[in-house]
């Protein structure tokens, strides 16, 4: 048992192996700290997955299903796995954007005011225009923080906290003084021509959210394995992330590079902005930063910073943030259950790179002994 | 103006001991993004303990307050330890360790306080009420004119920040113990050489972080907020770390920034009340700490002189 879960954790898909481990510990913990708490940690994880749709659920209401279920749960996956894929261009260029809901509050507010709010557009018009601001503003804030990091040497860890509350403060004090639902206290919702889910289609018999989101997440995926897989300029990106002094002496512009590199992040967080905000949630709470933010670092570490990874990594972490409401009412263990488990995967995630190290040298011990004893026989 | 005195000290003075943490943990070659989870977690562990005495101990008995401090020192004392388990055990990357105690604090203390809520009265509230601590007056000293503010109306939490600073200063910069903690964070080889133990000293190191930066937590439960939330994670954490690099990594410098810090944002209040402005617009003046941090950091940071193995896993074999 040792020397397989070493062995796989040694070999050439060591990450995802190591992720997989996370997992299962997760799950392990989990189950521990529900039975502390009295509770069924089959019936737990059995209602995550039927609160996203995976599982059916015993009554639906009318016009709601199953599919229902499972295209809201795609609805909230789209923004997550874009911001994840934001953590992670970022951070193959050693560069830890940690103000992603800042971003994407940015970008969200931005779209909501300009476009959302805009009555006459047509859709064919608006939702263009409502992805294009998305990048634009995103890509404006991120090249803003790496400019900073390489001209005045502000770690970005630093300077996108700040901004986040820079952020949060400013849209709020604007939400609440221009664009506030009275009744609700947030901001007011915008029009359907440029929100990105088609609401109320039917599908199945059942009414359904049809996120747009979802398809561009998953496409620029590939696109960002494509960046850094095969083109010289990700290759770049990735020797300043590995080795900045040595990627200088190749003659890499290395400001350039980190300049682009928080450009690129920033676009993709600004998209998971409007996804969010003109998507999922269809309204900005004033001075809150979505907790997707922080959420995405998860997905990313989880996912081992691959983009496909983060595909698979995105899906695990959006069952238990989706499907913690059912899984709230029915098992009766309050919701935020679904941080604590995403944030102890995250825990487990940042060990992998030990692990990994804990399994080389357990095999290199056990080749020792063997050779050893058959030097002994010969 | 007075007000802005007193309220930019109560600000300033939790703010410098969260400081003071970090530059423990950086001075000892441990980097620390992790004051914002470690302030929190002590926040809770503290405020846990004062509502489980209040009905022991009656409400608003003073002694809650400094049983819920200690409290949260070693609250916060214990959390840090998984900082220090994942840099200097697990030769974590320093900055991601950092960001995922962050992360973890804020959902472990949010969980627990439904969680504890609903043990103890049947709510699933997310919120800890725990009042203000009282305040006293220095007699004479707060009669002096302008600086006077400075001894009006101040918390006690505000006298025993201040002594442990100088004490923390001390052990800092005056003591072997302090000599070898800044020694790890220059030069560890050299501390290996001479016989020290690079890695217990780390540990002790971000051992003490955790609990200075949880009693900062505290104070800002006690002070600000009134109650323990999640909305004790308004990037306080990351206004320390901000003022020790301003501050250059030197316990002296970081007092003044910190009370910089704290005196605009008690200043940006004032004015907005000054000004007349309706109450939408104090969202506008809140922002301040964050902006003038910003613009600090634009002009200081070219500047500042990190200890040179900060952030670099401890490795006997390595050169």
């Amino acid at each position: 048992m040792k020397k397989f879960l070493a062995q796989r954790l040694d070999g050439r898909y060591s990450a995802f192996w190591a992720s997989v481990l996370a997992i299962i510990l997760t799950l392990i913990t989990a189950s521990l700290l529900l039975l502390v708490m009295g509770k069924d940690p089959v019936v737990a994880f059995q209602s995550f997955l039927q609160g996203c749709g995976f599982l059916p659920k015993a009554n639906y209401g009318g016009g709601s299903g199953m599919l229902s279920d499972l295209f809201d749960f795609l609805n909230y996956l789209a923004p997550l796995l874009l911001a994840s894929l934001a953590f992670i261009a970022g951070f193959k260029t050693g560069l830890f954007n940690i103000g992603i809901s800042g971003q994407m509050l940015f970008s969200g507010f931005l779209a909501t005011v300009f476009i959302g709010y805009n009555k006459s557009m047509s859709a064919a018009i608006a939702k263009p225009l409502v992805i294009l601001i998305g990048l634009a503003s995103g890509c404006l804030l991120g090249a803003l923080i790496g400019f900073l990091k390489y001209r005045f040497n502000i770690h970005e860890v630093v300077s996108t906290i700040m901004i986040n509350y820079i952020i949060s403060y400013l849209t709020g004090f604007f939400i609440n003084n221009n664009y506030v639902d009275m009744m609700t206290r947030t901001s007011r919702i915008c029009t359907a021509a440029a929100r990105l889910t088609w609401t109320n289609v039917k599908i199945g018999g059942v009414n359904c959210k049809v996120p747009l989101g979802i398809v561009i997440a998953v496409l620029i995926a590939f696109v960002v394995q494509f960046l850094f897989d095969k083109t010289s300029f990700g290759f770049e990106l990735k020797a300043v992330g590995l080795n900045s002094r040595c990627a200088k002496y190749f003659g890499v512009n290395v400001g350039k590079s980190v300049v682009l590199s928080m450009a690129i992040s920033g676009a993709l967080a600004g998209l998971a902005g409007v996804c969010y905000y003109l998507g999922y949630t269809n309204t900005i709470i004033p001075k809150t930063l979505a907790g997707m933010g922080y959420d995405s670092i998860s997905v990313a570490l989880l996912g081992s910073a691959s983009p496909i990874g983060a595909i698979l990594a995105s899906v695990i972490v959006s069952i238990f943030q989706q499907g913690a409401n059912y899984m709230s009412s029915r098992v009766g263990v309050a919701k935020e259950i679904a941080s604590l488990i995403t944030g102890i995967m995250l825990l487990y995630a940042a060990c992998g790179n030990y692990m990994r190290i804990v399994a080389h040298s357990y095999l290199q011990k056990e080749l020792d002994k063997t050779s050893s004893r058959e030097g002994k026989e010969r | 103006m007075e007000k802005v005195f007193t309220d930019g000290l109560s600000f300033g003075i939790p703010l410098l001991i969260m400081a003071v943490g970090a530059i423990y943990s950086e001075k000892s070659g441990v980097t620390n993004l992790a004051v914002e989870g470690f302030q929190g977690v002590g926040a809770f562990v503290g405020s846990l303990i004062a509502i489980l005495l209040i009905p022991v101990m009656g409400n608003g008995n003073q002694w809650i307050i400094y049983i819920a401090l200690a409290a949260a020192a070693v609250g916060a004392g214990i959390y840090a330890c998984l900082h220090a388990l994942l840099c200097i055990k697990f030769h974590a990357d320093q900055v991601i360790s950092g960001v995922v105690i962050n992360i973890l604090a804020v959902a472990l203390t949010s969980f627990f306080t439904s969680a504890a809520n609903t043990a103890i009265n049947g709510t699933a509230s997310n919120k800890f009420i725990l009042g203000v601590s009282n305040r006293f007056t220095v007699p004479g000293l707060s009669k002096i004119p302008w600086i006077g503010g400075l001894f009006t109306n101040m918390y006690p939490f505000e006298i025993i920040i201040i002594v442990l600073v100088i004490f923390f200063w001390y052990l800092m910069n005056k003591t072997r113990y302090g000599m070898r903690l800044r020694a790890c964070g220059e030069n560890p080889q050299a501390v290996d050489a001479a016989g020290g133990d690079v890695k217990k000293t780390r540990w002790i190191a971000v051992m003490i972080s955790g609990a200075l930066s949880g009693i900062g937590g505290m104070c800002f439960a006690y002070s600000l907020l009134a109650n323990f939330s999640p909305s004790i994670y308004q990037g306080y954490g990351y206004l320390a770390i901000a003022a020790m690099i301003f501050g250059n990594w030197n316990i002296g410098s970081t007092a003044l920034v910190c009370l910089i810090f704290g005196f605009a944002k008690s200043g940006g209040y004032q004015l907005c009340i000054a000004m007349g402005l309706p109450s939408n617009y104090s969202d506008l003046f809140l922002m301040l700490p964050y902006v003038l941090t910003m613009l600090l950091l634009i002009f200081f940071s070219k500047k500042n002189h990190p200890p040179k193995a900060v952030g670099q896993p401890w490795d006997k074999g390595k050169r």
